[in-house]
């Protein structure tokens, strides 16, 4: 049994930036990732605003050296270079060292190449390797033959946009256990017409730049990521005298019970997700620093996290914001991008700014941080909530 | 840890057969899915209008849990804490093909929120919660087989932590009309059935 569950490496690709530095170098100037879609044809170009990374598909087959008869999904190569980066950063030259397993969150799997080319397969042989390439374990199976992962525990986790928060506590969970001595945990999404024309019929996609915790707030940006962390045990670290970044400190996951897509009016799922998370850690509300919010500027969410976040915090609700507004909502990946983010806050001791924000919501006073803040971090609360209820809080801390 | 629970009950929905605890609750061969799923809803006297609503893997899923927990008799006022820990190999596929469909036509193009709220797996856990009010814990796996050792470890972590007091857990799986199967078990701390992997694979296969 490990006490602590250490992180010791991590990667991302967003449409803030390739890697960890890029990432946290945008944060800091406040750079948002967000523009006109230009790598999906779509009728709803002009209505819509997303957070697309820079390379093109052929770009990524040439970075990680695949021959062209691949049939990786943008979902794969986003999660593979997210995935290689976190195990560079943690110093792994032998990942079978140890007992290693994989858990990667999806929820658009391979549908971008599905929807490319859908009508093709039964005509044109040469497409139908995206058949393969479509189911959700498809990318977690890439991200470990990739990584040499063999023999372990290779799991995907779909539950909407709370997954990838969903991957953290797994693998917190196995290396607690004793499972497993280092578990590789994430998420990756990229942009498909699937999501753009369903959530454009939820009527939650907002024209414009997206304003998380504003008045006025139109709905969200999609966008497209993957981030992965690698968690290692308290063994793990002593024997190999590892440079810990941060630690997770706590876990929790609830039902919302309320609707299939809608968060309930008072928040009750996030309420129990952070009271659990902050058991789990043996933390009272005073000794969170700073929130990583959900926060992806729909009218419902905002309004259902802020009056969770004030029955669990009450007067003193910590500085919080949400980085959406820089990177869009990437869905089965949010959690994952933002436990990276929450870690570089803490090892910068830094809280971001919630960009775009301008009028104060009527609901409640409780205002998002604005600037750019240096204060001390200890602890970071990270918030993803998904449909179907699926409510998840990870908390993150310097020491363990 | 502590590994001292039990299956209390299981429901299985397959080849046109209701079963709780091995007897056949209702069975109806003649009839294609949408229409015995929907006989056996009314034979069960669910009384749930917005099962209408839902895609079929939550129908499935929904149902087999009903008649798991009516067997149960939870009391609605309290707070159950049942953990759901669901599983399968075809996601939400049955549902993404509908919305694909509907998105890819360009005579009548028409991508409709109703499909598009169930191109997730975990909604019919979202559908359970609401229906039961369970604000527990949920996940949902996608292996490429019933996978009795992940599902035994992870309800048992779930248990001994007290994250739950109970775990609904098994394989729910949609991928067409021929092509169905939902087989849930109930975890507890009391019952006749040791929870090992051993007895949830015979239960399984049986």
């Amino acid at each position: 049994m490990s006490k602590g569950v250490a992180i010791t490496g991590m990667g991302i690709i967003s449409a803030i930036g390739n890697n960890v530095a890029e990432n946290y170098h945008a944060l800091i100037n406040g750079n948002k990732g967000i523009s006109r879609v230009k790598k999906i044809k779509t009728n709803h170009v002009n209505d819509i605003m997303v957070g697309e990374i820079a390379f093109t598909n052929s770009e990524f087959e040439q970075q990680l050296h695949l021959s062209s008869d691949n049939n990786y999904s943008r979902t794969a190569f986003l999660g593979v270079v997210a995935a290689k980066e976190a195990i560079k950063n943690a110093g792994i030259t032998d990942i079978n060292a140890y007992k290693t397993g994989l858990v990667s969150a999806t929820s658009v799997g391979g549908m971008d190449m599905t929807e490319r080319y859908f009508y093709d397969y039964l005509e044109n042989k040469a497409t139908q390797k995206y058949i393969e390439g479509h189911h959700a374990g498809d990318s977690t199976q890439k991200i470990a033959e990739q990584l040499g992962i063999e023999k372990s525990l290779v799991t995907t986790i779909s539950t909407a946009c709370s997954s990838a928060a969903n991957s953290i506590m797994l693998g917190a969970r196995l290396i607690k256990s004793g499972l497993l001595d280092r578990v590789i945990v994430g998420g990756a999404d990229c942009l498909s017409k699937f999501t753009i024309n369903g959530f454009k019929t939820l009527m939650i996609l907002s024209d414009t730049y997206n304003t998380p915790f504003d008045e006025n707030r139109k709905g969200l940006n999609l966008g497209e990521a993957a981030a992965f962390l690698v968690l290692e045990s308290d063994a793990v670290v002593q024997a190999e005298n590892k440079t810990v970044l941060a630690y997770v400190k706590g876990y929790g996951n609830a039902n919302d019970a309320y609707h299939q897509t809608a968060s309930s009016d008072n928040g009750d799922g996030a309420f129990l997700a952070m009271e659990k998370a902050l058991k789990v850690a043996d933390f009272t509300p005073a000794d969170i620093d700073y929130i990583n919010a959900h926060g992806t500027a729909t009218g419902n969410n905002d309004l259902s996290e802020g009056r969770a976040i004030i029955r669990v915090f009450g007067e003193h609700v910590p500085d919080f914001s949400s980085t959406k507004a820089y990177t869009g909502h990437t869905l089965a990946a949010a959690g994952a991008i933002e436990a990276v983010y929450s870690v570089l806050a803490l090892q910068n001791n830094v809280v971001y700014p919630n960009l775009n924000f301008e009028t104060q919501m009527k609901e409640f006073d409780m205002t998002p941080q604005l600037e750019l803040k240096e204060k001390p971090l200890k602890t970071v609360m990270s918030n993803s909530f998904g449909f179907g209820g699926n409510c998840s809080t990870v908390i993150f801390s310097k020491e363990q | 840890m502590n590994t001292d629970f039990y299956i209390k009950s299981y429901c299985r929905i397959k080849d046109n057969t209701v079963s709780l605890n091995d007897s056949v609750l209702f069975n109806d061969a003649s009839k294609s899915f949408i229409d015995f799923i929907k006989s056996a809803y009314k034979n069960q006297n669910t009384k749930y209008p917005k099962f209408f609503k839902m895609d079929n893997l939550s129908k499935l899923a929904f149902l087999a849990a009903d008649v798991l927990l009516k067997n149960e008799n939870l009391k609605l006022e309290n707070d159950n804490n049942i953990a759901i820990v669901f599983s399968n190999r075809a996601s939400s596929l049955d549902t993404d093909r509908k919305h694909q469909e509907s998105i890819q036509n360009k005579e009548s193009y028409y991508p409709s929120p109703a499909v598009f709220v169930y191109t997730l797996p975990n909604i019919c856990i979202g559908e359970i919660s609401i229906k039961y009010k369970l604000y527990s814990e949920n996940s949902f796996f996608i292996f490429d087989n019933f996978n009795a050792s992940h599902l035994l470890t992870y309800s048992n972590s779930l248990l001994s932590s007290n994250k739950a007091h109970e775990v609904l857990c098994g394989w729910v799986e949609f991928d067409g009309e021929n092509n169905y199967e939902a087989f849930l078990y109930l975890v507890s701390k009391t019952g006749t059935i040791k929870h090992t992997e051993q007895n949830i694979i015979t239960l399984y296969n049986t």
